[in-house]
């Protein structure tokens, strides 16, 4: 494995690494699917533009505006776990990111690579997914295009950016509601270090009287793409959460897995993926009330909006 | 040996390596960097089975840097393994996936690579045989054409059969008789360093040194000497600090003698580490092994007979590996009291990937199988899991069936510690009906070797000690430090007999050209046999030292004590200082010198033929008690306490023994639950961390450890062996609590969420 790294230091110096790079360049950021993966493929990589070094805050930064929040692309999973506005508006993806890899990981594990690997065992993507972000996109003409997240996922490992388009943050809109059930479900073998066998993203939004007005429930390793549920999403609309029922947990469940088509793979059958994903999906709802802490999740923990 | 106020032995201590370890400064195999070194690298087989029909290495030779290429055609040497069963390089034939072809050395690791890469192998390929029960049968293949085979089917490696009581009246007698089938799976060692060798061969002296990790030294360099057609002692063995050994380094494997090869071509040091991926596709695996076992009690529950016929995946070639039936026998014959047990063992070659040696050696797979049958027999006849143990604990004086003779047991009394520390009977009601995380409790015991195994002609370790003139002290010991602390243990018992302080110890161990004759670190044996082969040592030491001392503090011998630094008269009080005895030893007639050479050979015997014998000097047992808490909706286990007892003997060092037991059941817990080399058709399916599932820090439980101490008299201080014994019962303690959460049954491991899932699902429906 050997290849040449250039690291721009701004977004002009960025533009022109990427016009004066034509053929086989990758862009690297915190490098731990990137390095892993061209050790695997033996890649004929010749460039890395390293974006480890820009100092650009729309890509480093996370704002917070009326309309929503801007998350940039190397903003890393371990700041995105610990950061309080993150934690309180989108519980969802400081968790997802919380129970992403290992301490060391985190560190340097990026929100973007996250997206731009296109793995549909991705943590922070599948909790993205599901609070419906949108992704900012830039050119080497500096031209920034927005898609949605599920837009831009086209099928395993592949995305929707062009060759001299790189990612540059994601939008996540303003919550509706003013409560929230927020949380991330990750099944996998061990308790860290674990790539999703099945995971499960739900950021449900009510009124002050528990009756769902907006939600978004994701569900990853589930099918080539991270997938939006949307058939479970319309099912809570309009439901009161504190009245749910075990006939109503039961359907959502059904519903979650229509929209799962696993693969059996070395870590999983597909019986196993879908008779996981609609134990999980069930229990979310049937063991709301005094719900037990399963595997660090803090699932049932409602979060007021201020 | 005096154990009445000890002052160093029993006293936490860190390990005497623990600075140069944690700071980095110690020398693991691939920092050796020798003057005009090359890399080396091993070219493998492509298909698990086929013919080879041509080798061309004509571009690989002539790469720039390319300094030797080597194939079977262009070495002269013996086979290696135990049965003499396997060529160091393949020759007309491929029968796994880890089988070497050639090999090249090169001036970087970059370069070898390439080589390979240019290596061109027509390969004519060939229907596998990947099932141990197909490769029995009589149309099979015959799969291994080296071994010497005196067995009933020419794809049996090795075979056991031993036998003790009337099976027939035991069984007829019976009340209840359980029969049930186990699968185990391969796990591998995961060693932090991965396997590597650098041999510098000096064409002048026509000597051979090798800077390898193994665990047997002495019999590394006969080993070494045979496959190469050297002599012994013309081979000089330096141990590297081992990243982590677990049974792994008890063989030599072919890249080996293949690095010693490029070195004795090239006139060059030559050095093969293995990376991750290496590691996993061709280091070895504890065994894989299918076990019938049937068991019986009566109606009080005393244990009556056993019948076990077990199946282990050999794979290509023989490793001693292959006679851990050894172990799983003792189990079998012995854990707890039974009147007759019969037992049969065959290890099968197939095109599987090799098995080898690895901690525990299969008595946690037997374990597994014995401790799931007991769990099976109490429901059966009603009785209690806990009470039914301790109906059949093993006890002080017992002689069992197999001849092994417990001169000290703490069997009972580990079991009473741990159904009494876990609070067993009193969490009952945290079970209840339908909730989505259900509790079980489950317990299991062990027996193990602990002190020595005397399975070679010698199971002794030889000692030389070296008191200087200003008062420090050097142990050079035959034994080996891989990582097990013993080095440390040594000198706190050097420390607690001479007085001198651990500071001024030195411990040498590591040299095949200095140290004396030992058999190697395996069997739990090191504290006890180069414990006492020490304390020996150190009494004829004494035997120069005391006389001196005596005559200058005018007193007799017996009045004498070792304590600070000093020798002291205990009725005058009068003392003198070490260092100054030594002088006068060595600087007046009659001008000796303060060394002393002491051989321990353990009181052991070997076995005879029907496997009867006293195989070692002390054993082992241990008990632990589980609690585990299973999410139904996914399959998670989690093990939330493990309660360890186990008989120690008396514990040397605290701390050391402590991280014996947390790493012996973390490794356990991993066996239990998630590891798995997962082959198929003879490939491996998971050569990395990422699929090779390992416990992390966030898996491991509460563990909690209580030594029981039974000061057998044979053991230095009254120890025993502890290495092994943590990691035995752990699999079969979780598996059972699980099966006691659950209401399933339980005959497999590894036990991941999907099968547990399974099972629930089996039981109850959706
Ligand atoms: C041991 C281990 C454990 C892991 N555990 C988890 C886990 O639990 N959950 C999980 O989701 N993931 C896990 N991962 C995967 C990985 O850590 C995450 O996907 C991480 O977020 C990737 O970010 P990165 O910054 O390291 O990406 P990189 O490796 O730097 O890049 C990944 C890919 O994205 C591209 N890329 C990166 N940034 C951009 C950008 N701004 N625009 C365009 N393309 C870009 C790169 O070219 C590359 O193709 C694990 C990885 C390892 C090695």
């Amino acid at each position: 494995m050997e290849f040449e790294v250039k690291s721009p230091g701004t977004r002009s110096e960025l533009l022109s690494a990427i016009i004066k790079t034509r053929t086989g360049f990758r862009f690297g950021a915190g490098y731990t699917d990137l390095i892993p993966e061209l050790r695997k493929n033996g890649s004929p990589v010749r460039t890395i533009i390293n974006l480890a070094r820009l100092n650009d805050k729309r890509f480093t930064a996370i704002t917070v505006t009326k309309r929503g929040i801007r998350i940039g692309a190397l903003v890393t999973a371990a700041r995105l776990a610990d950061d309080p506005t993150i934690r309180e508006y989108l519980p969802v993806l400081a968790q997802a990111t919380s129970d992403m890899a290992s301490p060391q990981i985190r560190q340097v594990a990026t929100i973007g690579g996250n997206l731009c690997t296109a793995s549909p065992a991705g943590d922070g993507a599948c909790a993205l997914m599901a609070l419906e972000a949108e992704c900012e996109l830039l050119n080497s003409r500096n031209q920034a295009r927005t898609i949605t997240l599920a837009s831009f996922f086209l099928g395993p490992r592949k995305t929707a950016l062009e060759r001299d388009e790189l990612l540059q943050s994601v939008f996540v809109p303003a919550n509706s509601g003013v409560r929230l059930f927020s949380g991330f479900i990750k099944v996998g073998t061990r308790r860290s270090m674990e790539c999703s066998v099945v995971s499960l993203a739900y950021h449900v939004q009510t009124d002050s009287s528990g009756n769902v007005v907006h939600s978004g429930i994701a569900i990853g390793s589930a099918a080539p793409v991270i997938r939006f549920a949307h058939s479970a999403c319309s099912l809570l609309l309009g439901k009161n959460l504190e009245t749910m029922t075990v006939q109503d947990a039961g359907r959502f469940a059904q519903n979650v897995l229509e929209h799962a088509s696993p693969i059996s793979d070395l870590r999983a059958s597909a019986w196993y993926r879908r008779q996981v994903l609609f134990n999980i999906s069930k229990a979310l709802f049937s063991e709301r009330q005094g719900a037990a802490e399963t595997n660090g999740s803090y699932e049932g923990k409602a979060h007021e909006l201020h | 040996m005096s154990t009445t106020k000890l002052k160093v032995v029993g006293k936490p201590t860190p390990k005497l390596d623990a600075g140069v370890r944690v700071s980095g400064k110690a020398v693991y195999g691939c920092d050796v960097n020798l003057p005009g070194m090359l890399f080396g690298a091993v070219l493998r087989a492509k298909f698990p089975c086929a013919d080879i029909v041509a080798v061309d290495v004509s571009k690989a030779a002539s790469l720039p840097g390319v300094a030797c290429v080597i194939t079977a055609d262009s070495v002269d040497t013996n086979n290696i393994s135990h049965k003499r069963d396997h060529p160091i390089l393949k020759k007309g034939e491929v029968s796994c996936l880890r089988d070497e072809i050639a090999a090249v050395a090169a001036t970087s690791r970059e370069i070898a690579q390439k080589a390979l890469s240019l290596i061109k192998v027509k390969y004519r390929v060939k229907e596998g045989i990947f099932d141990p029960f197909r490769a029995l049968e009589p149309s099979a293949p015959q799969i291994n054409r080296y071994g010497r085979n005196s067995f009933s089917n020419k794809n049996i490696a090795e075979e056991f059969h031993y036998e003790h009581g009337d099976l027939e009246g035991e069984k007829n007698r019976s009340a209840c008789r359980i029969k049930r089938r186990y699968f185990l799976p391969r796990v591998t060692h995961c060693c932090l360093a991965t396997s590597n060798i650098t041999a510098d061969y000096s064409p002048t002296e026509r000597r051979l040194t090798l800077y390898s990790s193994t665990q047997v030294p002495f019999l590394y360099q006969r080993d070494m000497a045979h496959a190469l057609k050297l002599e012994p002692s013309n081979i000089r063995v330096i141990q590297v600090t081992i990243g982590g050994g677990f049974g792994s380094k008890l063989d030599m494997y072919p890249f080996e003698p293949i690095a010693a090869i490029l070195s004795m071509k090239t006139g060059r040091p030559v050095q093969i580490v293995y990376d991750r991926r290496e590691e996993f596709l061709a280091s070895p695996t504890r065994q894989m092994m299918v076990i019938d076992l049937m068991t019986g009690a009566d109606t009080e529950g005393r244990f009556t007979f056993r019948e076990v016929d077990i199946i282990l995946d050999n794979g290509a070639y023989t490793s001693w590996g292959a006679t851990t039936p050894f172990v799983m026998m003792q189990t079998f014959s012995s854990l707890y009291r039974v009147p007759a047990c019969k037992f049969a063992a065959r290890a099968v070659y197939t095109n599987n990937p090799y098995a080898g040696s690895m901690r525990g050696y299969g008595n946690p797979q037997a374990t597994f199988a014995l401790e799931r049958n007991i769990d099976v027999m109490a429901r059966e006849i009603g009785i209690d899991r806990a009470e039914i143990r301790l109906i059949n604990a093993n006890f002080p004086g017992e002689v069992t069936g197999q001849g092994l003779t417990y001169r000290t047991c703490g069997h009972r009394q580990a079991l009473q510690t741990v159904i009494e520390k876990s609070g067993y009977g009193k969490t009952r009601d945290r079970q209840s009906g339908a909730r989505r995380y259900k509790r079980g409790m489950g317990f299991a015991s062990m027996l193990h070797v602990a002190g020595g195994a005397k399975i070679y002609r010698s199971d002794g370790c030889g000692t030389t000690v070296k008191l200087d003139a200003f008062g420090y002290l050097t142990v050079i010991t035959g034994s080996n430090e891989i990582g097990q602390g013993s080095e440390t243990v040594l000198a706190m018992i050097a420390s607690e007999e001479l007085g001198i302080g651990l500071d001024k110890i030195r411990v040498i161990n590591s040299d095949t050209d200095i140290k004396p004759w030992d058999v190697g670190v395996h069997a739990s044996r090191t504290s006890f046999v180069a414990g006492n082969s020490l304390l020996g040592a150190v009494g004829k030491l004494k035997e120069i030292l005391s006389p001196k001392a005596a005559a200058l503090l005018k007193t007799g011998v017996s009045d004498l004590v070792y304590e600070d630094e000093y020798i002291r008269s205990m009725t005058t009080g009068e003392r003198i200082k070490l260092d100054k005895v030594v002088r006068e030893i060595h600087f007046q007639k009659p001008n000796e010198l303060c060394i002393a050479n002491h051989f321990y050979e353990p009181n052991s015997e070997l076995q005879d033929k029907e496997y009867r014998g006293n195989v070692s000097s002390a054993f082992a047992f241990g008990s632990q008690a589980v609690e585990v808490e299973v999410d139904t909706c996914t399959g998670n286990v989690r093990v939330l306490d493990v309660y360890v007892a186990q008989d120690v003997g008396r514990v040397l060092n605290p701390l050391g023994l402590q991280g014996q037991i947390e790493g012996g059941v973390v490794m356990g817990l991993g066996h239990a639950l998630m590891e798995e080399l997962i082959v198929e058709n003879g490939r491996v399916l998971n050569p990395d961390f990422h699929n090779y599932k390992l416990p992390t820090a966030s898996d491991v439980p509460n563990i909690r450890f209580y030594p029981v101490e039974t000061l057998d008299q044979e053991g230095p201080y009254g120890a025993k062996g502890v290495g092994e014994a943590p990691l035995v019962p752990t699999p079969a303690a979780i598996a059972n609590a699980v099966s006691d959460a659950l209401g399933v049954e339980i005959s497999s491991l590894p036990l991941t969420p999907e099968n547990i899932l399974k099972a629930i699902v089996e039981k109850h429906g959706i």
